[in-house]
Order: C-alpha cells, then structure tokens, then sequence
C-alpha cells in the first residue's frame, strides 16, 4: 500500500501536468478558481478506508495506474467511427463528448428556443463568461473533495446547459459522453453546469459509453442549480468500459419549489462510483433519486448520497436497487440529514439488493439522522436471493429456469427503469439490462 | 392418462406419501379429500415437480411416459396445471405478460407457432370476463395486491389460457365466500371436456356440491383408504374422517 504522501502525489502530479489555461486566454476568476483548486489539493483529506464516506471503497487500484489528462484532441475522429456508437438521434438535442471534449460538429437538432444555452463550456469562455463566472462553482464542488478539486484544478470542457425563465425544452436533451482511447489511459474530466431560471423546465438525459478494454478514468463533476419552481429530470445511464474507473460527482442546489427527479442506472466499469450531494435552500423543493446498478465479476459499483433538509417542508425520495451476480460488490451509503429546523420534512429512503450468487458482496448503509421533531421519515435496506417459490411458480407454467430468472430480474429492477420517463432511453436501458441478466442468469447453476 | 403406482415421497427427510395408488383416465374428475397433514398438498407438489420433494419409491406415469424424470416445465409442456393453493404475488411481472410468456413457452416447446399479440389479447380479455375478473387486473402485476379470490380466479384463468390435459387444482376453494366460489367451479366446469382431466384437491364437500366429481378417494396417512363416487364426500362431510382411520386400523 502506498503512503498517504505518494497518495496525494497522484493527484497533485495530474493536477500540474497539463496546462489548460495554456491553450486559450482565461479570465481571471477562473485562474482563481484553478489555484484555490490546487491550494485544496493538497489540503484536502485523501480519500481512503479510513474516511466514513470512502470505508467501502478502495481507490488503490485507480492510484496505481498512471493516467494523462485529456486536454486536447490528439487525433480527429471520423464520423465512421463514431456513429456506431451513438445510434438515433430522434426527438432530442445532442451533444456529444469524445474522451471528455465537446464535439461540435457531431451536436444535433441544436435549433434551440429562445432562452437555452446548450453547449460546450470551453465555448462558452469565449462566448459567455459572465453566465460561468455567476454560476461555476456556485454549489462549493471544487472544496468537497480531491477528486472534484482535481476536476476543478484542470477545467477545460464540460456540458452547459442554462434555461432562461419560464422556458420549458419540448424534447429531452442527450448528452453522450464516448471514451474510445485506446492508446494511453487517459483522465477525462468533463465539469457540467446546468442552471434552470425559476420556472424553467427540461430532461436532461446523459450516456456514458466506453470502448471495449479501453482504459481511463472518467471524473466528471456536475453541478445542477435549480432556481424556484425549476423543473430538471435527469436520467443517466452508465455502460463504461470494463476496464475504466468512472466517478460522477453531483452536486445539486434547489430552491424553494423546486423539483429534480433523477434515476441513475449504473452497468460498466471495473470501479463506479456515484455521489450525489443535495442541497435545499429553501422550503417545499423535491428531490427524487432513483438508482439501479448491476454488478458482475470483477465489478465494483458505489452509490454514495449526502442528503441535507436544512429548511423545512422539503421532500425527498430515494430508491436504489441492485443486482449481483458475479463476484463483484455493490456499496451503498446513503445519508440524509434533518437538521433542527428541517420541520415537516418528508423522507425516504430504500436500498434493495437481490444477490444471484453466493460470492457477491453489497455494503449498504441507509442513514437517517433527525434533529427535527415533525418529520416523517424512514429507511430501509434489503439483501435478497430470488425466491424459490416465484422460480417454481413460473417454470410450473412452462417457462424454463433461465427465463423465470430473468422475468424476476426483470420484474425487480422494472421499478427503477420505469421512472424514465424517455422511452427510448428506457428502451435502450430495458435491453442493455436483459442482455446483462441473459448472461448472469445463464452461468448461474 | 395418469398413472400413479406406490408412490412414497416426501420433504427434509420425512416420508408423507406412503405407497399411494391412483389411476385418473381422460375426462375424469377425481376428488381428493382428506385431513391436514394428509398428503394431498405433497401429492399435488410431487406430480408438478416442486423442487425439495423426493421420490423413494414407486412410479408415476403420464400418457406412458416416466413423469418423475422430468423438469418441471417439462411437465407443463406435455400438459400438467397446478392451481396453487396459495399463489405467490410476482412483483414487477406484469399479468398479460406473464401469461403470454408462459402461453407462448408451452406451444414453442409442442412445436407450435406463438400466438401473436391480437389473438393472445382478445382470448385473455374473453376468459377474463367469463371468471368475472376485472380486466384491469391483467394489467397489474402477477397476483400483487389481488384479494384471495382474484388469485384463486387468475389462477383459473391461467387454466383456461393454457388449456392443461391433466389439471391439479389444491384446495381453489378454500378462503373464498360462496359467490367466488360459484364463478371459478362454472370456470372449471366450463373447462371440463372429454380429454381434459381434473384432481380436486379439498378440505371441504362443499365444491364438490358445484364440481361434480366422478370419484372421491380418502387420503389418510399419505395413502388412499378409500374411493367411491360423490356419496363418499357427503358421508365424509357428515361423520368426519376419524370412522375411515378406524375402519382402516381395525
């Protein structure tokens, strides 16, 4: 194991390796941010098994591997390449992300209304920087931990999206991010401001796809402002490569009447991580986080929520399920905090894991902590193995054990994917599940 | 059709069937009464193929073939149905397609064509208003939620879509009020034709007052001690079981 001194050395060397300010002029809030960015990597606490929120979860094998951060674009990519991996467009504005870049000429159905930005953040420096400048960093991402001060440290592109009041998108918006270098491991760091004016209202759907064995880590940062009465679904659905590391951190802030529904699907990767942190700033916001994760060999998936009620009468909502199947783990830490005057706080949290096999290891860990007195809240946790008497009712009706299974596996998850309220992407998340069940459920005695 | 020879099975080690005799030719309707603890539930279980149950001896036949040697769905392609008497709830499966899947399943495996969605809907929608089961049920998720009797009627629907030879149907009369239980027997006996057989398994005579049975065995002690017509239920129902024990010890 390495010293918490190499340990920190890791960060620190990635975050002075490239020189992203090199290849534009920046403005001056932004050299800030980069330095106080710098500055909190190395004071900032090293993740590990020590700390309550990484107990779970090992970054060992992530600091072993030597990474280069993706600044620019060392090669041009046709768009032979990159169409099989992004299949229809239909009935929504995309953008699309190579190796944590924006790539203009592959963004489509980008005939906006009047009222949205949508688009690179490395564009909008140039175009915009007072809309960064009043927004970056306005939920305190860049102090939470190293790894978003090592995104903050080397800001370079990212989603912007920003909703004018009272506009309301008519078609989700898709943002694809593809990991494809297969050459070096590279660190792509996409930073994401999404910013609805009070009353605005949109989907915003994310895809993050990974090259087969392509090595990386993908350490994206977003962080979601919703101004009062602002409406934000945002689905995310994660088939990274096998062979990657991908942390998404979410930092979310609500005002009052705000509402933010988001279902996060987790299926790639060999180390994925999730964490949303929400925020109330002010009364009767909801906050709705639905999560599915499936964990195969050699897999480990982490769900990691920080829910904070500092005002009152704010609701939250949060349903997790996971399904393990080979000997992977699955950790789950969600913690929602009702401080004192947090009155008529409403919330709920589950975490249900079915277990296919003997060998697989969850951590979950459903937290409450109340110090408000009118609450209603609760939370609960299940570590389940498919029931035999549901096999047997079905294969007495003709259908074979594997498809029993799988109708169950099915049946279970469908909860959480059918919250998506996109039906393609439901579609697309209904067949990358079955086909994951196909395989899981075929090894299984 | 069905032939069962000195069968003894049972569970976690202990014998419930003790050599127990049983022939049930096509069109048949066999009752089989008999106290708790009895076997008939093990019996209904052993035939369909429920995992943890073992055969020590003895054979069960159906149509000549070896039926123990099968898989459970096995059983169901060539044509078994058990009713469960308690139906488990699937979360998450929806009814119609459950149904459909299972459908389905059994004809691929008989070498049939599937049945495409507009026939499977409109026949399911049919059979479901025969058993005066609301329709809205098949769109809910299997047997969740669903009261006693709306189980007990989706399983008989169930019975009715995958059209069984040999139908096992485990105490479908008991938790039901007398209404209930007089839709789902003209639902089984609407199903009663000249090939299809039928195994009653009951506590009570009184679905036997609306499915009339063509024989009536006693299950005491994991065998049959006794077999006769539909009088056998009515003395049962009035002197109890305890007289056929007796008369079998002495």
């Amino acid at each position: 194991m390495s010293t918490l001194t190499e340990q920190r050395g890791w960060f620190s060397a990635l975050a002075s390796s490239s020189e992203p300010e090199q290849s534009g002029p920046e403005p001056d809030w932004l050299r800030n941010t980069r330095v106080l960015a710098r500055d909190a990597i190395r004071e900032l606490p090293v993740p590990n098994r020590k700390l309550e929120a990484w107990r779970y979860t090992s970054i060992e094998g992530l600091l072993q591997q030597e990474f280069t951060p993706a600044v620019e674009q060392g090669r041009t990519w046709t768009h032979e390449e990159l169409e099989p991996w992004l299949g229809p467009a239909a009935d929504v504005y995309r953008l699309v992300f190579v190796n944590g870049q924006c790539i203009p000429r592959l963004a489509t159905g980008l005939e906006l209304p009047t009222g949205v930005t949508l688009g690179s953040l490395r564009a909008a420096l140039g175009t915009d920087p007072k809309l960064l400048a009043t927004w970056l960093n306005h939920t305190g991402a860049h102090e939470e931990h190293l790894f978003s001060a090592l995104n903050t440290a080397l800001i370079h592109d990212g989603l912007l999206l920003h909703i004018a009041a009272d506009v309301e998108l008519d078609r989700p918006i898709e943002v694809v991010y593809l990991n494809l270098e297969q050459d070096k491991a590279l660190l792509n760091q996409p930073r994401n401001l999404v910013v609805l004016e009070p009353g605005a209202s949109a989907t915003l759907v994310e895809r993050f796809i990974g090259a087969e064995e392509a090595v990386y880590f993908h350490n994206q940062v977003t962080e979601l402002v919703l101004q009062e009465g602002a409406e934000l679904r945002h689905y995310r659905m994660q088939e990274e490569s096998r062979a990657s590391w991908h942390l998404a951190s979410l930092y979310l802030s609500q005002d009052a009447h705000s509402r933010y529904q988001g279902t996060s699907l987790s299926f790639g990767g060999r180390w994925a991580r999730t964490e949303y942190q929400a925020r109330f700033q002010h009364e009767a916001a909801q906050c709705e986080l639905n999560g599915l994760y499936t964990v195969g060999k050699g897999q480990l998936t982490d769900f990691h929520l920080d829910i904070r009620h500092s005002v009152p009468n704010c609701t939250s909502r949060e349903r997790f399920k996971g399904i393990l199947f080979g000997k992977g783990r699955a950790v789950f830490d969600g913690r929602i905090l009702v401080e004192k005057q947090a009155q008529k706080s409403d919330a709920q949290l589950r975490n249900d894991n079915l277990m296919l096999v003997r060998d697989a290891e969850v951590d979950t860990k459903p937290q409450l902590e109340i110090h408000a007195d009118d609450v209603q809240c609760s939370h609960g946790t299940t570590v389940g193995q498919l029931d035999p008497q549901q096999v047997f009712y079905l294969r007495s009706r003709g259908i074979d054990t594997d498809s029993a299974r799988r109708m169950l596996c099915l049946g279970f998850a469908g909860e959480i994917i059918d919250t998506i309220e996109v039906p393609i992407l439901r579609e697309q998340a209904m067949e990358r599940l079955t086909a994951t069940i196909r395989t899981a459920t075929e090894t299984l005695e | 059709m069905l032939s069962i020879k000195d069968l003894y099975a049972g569970i976690d080690g202990k014998t419930i069937l003790q050599g127990l005799n049983l022939e049930v030719a096509p069109g048949e309707v066999h009752a089989i009464m008999g106290p708790n603890g009895s076997g008939k539930s093990t019996l209904s279980h052993v035939l369909a193929g429920r995992d943890g149950y073992e055969v020590t001896g003895g054979q069960v036949r159906f149509d000549g073939e070896d039926l123990l040697a099968l898989a459970t769905e096995e059983r169901a392609h060539r044509g078994i149905f058990l009713g469960m008497q308690y139906p488990v709830e699937l979360p998450g499966v929806n009814n119609m397609t459950f149904m459909r899947e299972a459908m389905n399943a059994n004809r691929r495996a008989r070498g049939e064509p599937e049945l495409d969605a507009v026939a499977f809907m409109k026949r399911v929608k049919e059979e479901a208003r025969h058993l005066k089961l609301d329709e809205q049920l098949l769109k809910r998720n299997v047997n969740s939620g669903f009261s006693g009797g709306e189980k007990k009627r989706n399983e008989i629907l169930q019975m009715a879509m995958l059209e069984p030879r040999l139908a096992i149907l485990d105490e479908t009369d008991s938790g039901l009020d007398i209404d209930a239980l007089r839709v789902i027997s003209d639902g089984v006996n609407a199903l009663r034709t000249p090939d299809r057989s039928i195994i009653l398994i009951t506590h009570y005579q009184r679905l036997l007052e609306y499915i009339q049975p063509d024989h009536v065995h006693v299950l005491v002690g994991g065998r049959i001690l006794r077999s006769g017509d539909k009088d056998l239920a009515l003395e049962l129902e009035e002197k109890g079981y305890g007289w056929i024990e007796e008369e079998a010890a002495a």
